[in-house]
């Protein structure tokens, strides 16, 4: 859940950095809207500039940009840093309109899918705490794999693959989406991603019999 | 040595076009008259897509609503966006550019009027093929408005209605590149004596830079199109995942820099009625002008922001221009802040609208610095956090840019007073109903919920947040009945001489189409309307400082 810990940093600080930017524009705002207004003794300033003090400002606003790109920039590559155990690897494949996930490392050849309709939404199964790589493609049209909570996502290119890493660190069963627009039932192409414990994990992968776990 | 001309018959063929009918407005090369057909055009279609955004709203009010079907909704959503974009804001912004930009430099035409009013025809003939698209059997384009293939391709686009868009787009596109250039040439070319560069009033400088950027930038939209054209005549083209990424590419060299060209005139004319209402000349005149043109150089390196989750675009690159564009937006800011800070403010309704511009567009401004963010970026993009920033840019900064510049230069337009009243109606309405309708986006967008979707499911939450947006539309509704009323009212009571005629220069104002009769005359200027001094960027302000200076003089001499 690398992605959600960095997203919830840098959001954050740029949250405060822009409230507090409103906060001042708003004062100065309020101030000239209650101080200046023309029922109030007040003269029209002849001062057209001050370039000095601007350009000061201007110092301060690119200094300020410099610091927000290197460390954005230093935050997305965090992000993503390649795994240095070897990766679960799953194959996930976009397609007007539902996903199929398919586990290239079980024993038998294993995928999942589904309709999208209804209750019948694939699920994406992946251990906790090891690093899985998605490779993410599509049949038709481009889609987009976005899951809310873990608060990433990237897009499925047909006839070109996209890779992904994401580490879960709990157990749990979150909705992804198709952020995308990709047609007729783009609004309903949601699936599951449920985080298992390793061992359960490395059970149904080679059982062939944990559909009980998909589901 | 004189010659008399050639006796002339009567004939059909040879009678002049009455100027005053239809035929005579329609082909009139005067570009007050060009302008304000662009102008008009583009609020009729401001009204009819924006009734299609009401339908969305009302159908996203609550969960699992069937009020109209998914592929209707598909095609609103393309349309309303397509609409706004490409035959509302950009039209709208340079015909804005072709009423004035010849006023303000004293000039008494546009250079290549006769282009100019092709570049209109073409962009009215663009409208009306895209919207044909809903009388066609499958309706119209649904894809968006950037329109991706392959989804945009004949084999999942097949409709008729999608050929249209990119039949529509194209002409329109192409008027706006007409007229841009026309703009351009008209400052370039014909500014009157004593108008420098440096002494081109903020308005007019807007224009050049958007003029810079619709010739630069809109090109590739136009190239962008043929990419597409082509794909539906061969859809194995889009089998190449070079031209679906390419695709993007192009289309968002030209995307961004539109936002700009959407965004410039609309703060220029703010500018403008901030400092006549503050009774003073624009602070950090040269601060202002420079950052512009810093804004439109940045516009076009940016692109690649819109594409951060491709995992195709070079993201710390185009999150290093994006991010850097916060410095010429905040010497923009410190020029409108300092404006206000040294004037006398007189709250009339012009000055609303560009009042209420200063907070709102900082909210989509600040978003924007987090959109430009990868790592923010990734979570929130096609997500209804997008669609709160944009309509921050778009309508809580645009949209309250042209309604301030619509109450501001209406009087010199139509020669008769708004009514006031009916402006600070439409103006509080348009507040609530805007921060109503698009702050809870942002929420809805943070906690999940995709753009484009159709419907949302009960569970998923996200009911209260739309009723509130939806109500909110229905304000801004509320308030566009109020603007239309105002106007038509006004324009018939004036029919009947009955509406408060405009005065030269009611507000007090600065540059020159406030120095000649209301509506000005064909050509601008007369011997009894001569043009002022050039003096500086405020020439009818230091004409009035000098009056008032010789009125003082004079009067402590006698």
């Amino acid at each position: 859940m690398r992605q959600r810990h960095i997203f919830g940093q840098v959001f954050t600080l740029e949250s405060i950095i822009a409230g507090v930017v409103f906060v001042v524009v708003l004062a100065v705002f309020g101030y000239a809207l209650l101080r200046r207004r023309a029922g109030r003794p007040v003269d029209p300033s002849q001062r057209s500039e001050r370039p000095r003090l601007e350009s000061y400002y201007v110092g301060v606003l690119g200094a300020f940009a410099v610091f927000l790109v290197a460390w954005t920039a230093w935050q997305n590559h965090r992000e993503h840093q390649s795994a240095d155990r070897p990766p679960v690897r799953v194959d996930v494949t976009g397609f007007q309109w539902c996903w199929t996930f398919a586990y290239p490392q079980a024993t038998e050849r294993r995928s999942v899918s589904g309709t999208c309709r209804g209750d019948d939404l694939p699920t994406l199964v992946v251990p906790t705490g090891r690093p899985v790589q998605l490779k993410l493609t599509s049949k038709d049209v481009i889609h987009s794999l976005w899951v809310p909570d873990l608060r990433y996502k990237m897009d499925a290119f047909p006839h070109h693959t996209n890779t992904l890493t994401l580490t879960l660190d709990r157990e749990g069963r979150w909705m992804g989406k198709c952020a995308e627009f990709c047609g007729h039932l783009h609004y309903s192409m949601h699936f599951w991603i449920k985080a298992v414990s390793p061992e359960e994990y490395d059970n149904w992968l080679h059982s062939g019999a944990g559909q009980a776990v998909a589901s | 040595m004189t010659s008399a001309p050639p006796s002339t018959e009567e004939t059909a063929a040879g009678k002049p076009v009455a100027p005053g009918g239809w035929l005579g407005w329609v082909t009139s090369t005067d570009h007050k008259r060009i302008g304000l057909l662009t102008i008009g055009t583009s609020l009729v279609l401001f009204v009819l897509v924006g009734i299609l955004a009401l339908i969305m709203r009302a159908q996203l009010a609550q969960p699992e609503q069937d009020l109209v079907g998914v592929d209707t909704y598909n095609q609103l959503f393309t349309i309303h966006g397509s609409g706004m974009i490409y035959m509302v804001l950009t039209p709208f912004a340079i015909g804005m550019g072709v009423y004035l930009v010849p006023l303000q430099i004293g000039a008494p035409g546009i250079a290549m009027p006769r282009l100019t009013l092709l570049g209109y025809w073409l962009y009215v003939f663009g409208a009306i093929v895209m919207l044909a698209g809903f009388a066609t059997p499958n309706g119209a384009h649904a894809d968006g408005w950037f329109s991706y293939p392959p989804m945009a391709d004949s084999v999942h686009s097949p409709s008729v209605g999608s050929d249209l868009w990119i039949v529509g787009v194209f002409l329109a596109t192409t008027g706006s590149i007409v007229m841009g250039w026309a703009v351009l040439w008209t400052v370039l070319r014909k500014r009157t004596q004593g108008m420098t560069m440096l002494r081109l009033p903020v308005f007019s400088w807007s224009m050049v830079v958007t003029c810079l950027m619709v010739i630069g930038a809109f090109p590739a939209l136009l190239a962008a199109l043929v990419v597409l054209a082509v794909g539906r005549a061969d859809p194995s083209l889009f089998v190449s995942n070079v031209w679906n990424i390419g695709y993007q590419h192009l289309f968002w060299f030209y995307g961004h820099p539109v936002v700009y060209v959407m965004f410039f005139p609309y703060l220029a004319a703010v500018a403008e009625v901030l400092a006549v209402f503050s009774g003073r000349r624009f602070f950090g005149y040269r601060g202002t002008v420079l950052s512009l043109l810093v804004f439109a150089a940045l516009s076009m390196s940016v692109w690649g922001h819109h594409m951060f989750a491709t995992g195709q675009a070079a993201n710390d690159y185009y999150s290093l221009t994006s991010i850097v564009l916060l410095v010429p937006a905040g010497v923009e800011y410190f020029g409108m802040l300092g404006t206000i800070l040294g004037g006398r403010l007189r709250f009339r309704p012009p000055m609303l609208f560009a009042l209420a511009f200063i907070p709102q567009f900082l909210i989509g401004g600040l978003t924007g610095i987090m959109v430009g963010t990868p790592v923010i970026d990734y979570h929130v993009t096609d997500s209804y956090f997008i669609v709160a920033h944009l309509h921050y840019v778009l309508f809580a900064g645009s949209a309250f840019g042209l309604f301030a510049a619509i109450y501001f230069w209406f009087p010199k337009v139509s020669g008769v007073m708004l009514s006031e009243r009916g402006g600070r109606l439409h103006f509080w309405l348009l507040v609530l109903g805007t921060n109503l309708t698009f702050l809870p986006m942002f929420a809805l967008g943070y906690e999940g919920m995709p753009r484009r979707v159709w419907t949302y499911a009960a569970f998923d939450g996200f009911g209260l947040f739309n009723l509130l947006s939806s109500i909110g539309a229905a304000f801004l509704a509320a308030a566009t009945v109020v603007f239309i009323v105002n106007v038509l009212w006004t324009l018939r009571q004036r029919e009947h001489g009955r509406a408060e005629p405009a005065p030269d220069d009611p507000w007090g104002a600065h540059t020159l189409e406030w120095a000649t009769t209301s509506p000005p005359p064909r050509h601008n200027f007369t011997p009894e309307h001569p043009i002022p001094p050039i003096t500086s960027f405020a020439p009818l302000l230091d004409l009035r400082r000098r009056r008032q200076k010789e009125a003082a003089d004079s009067g402590s001499r006698s």
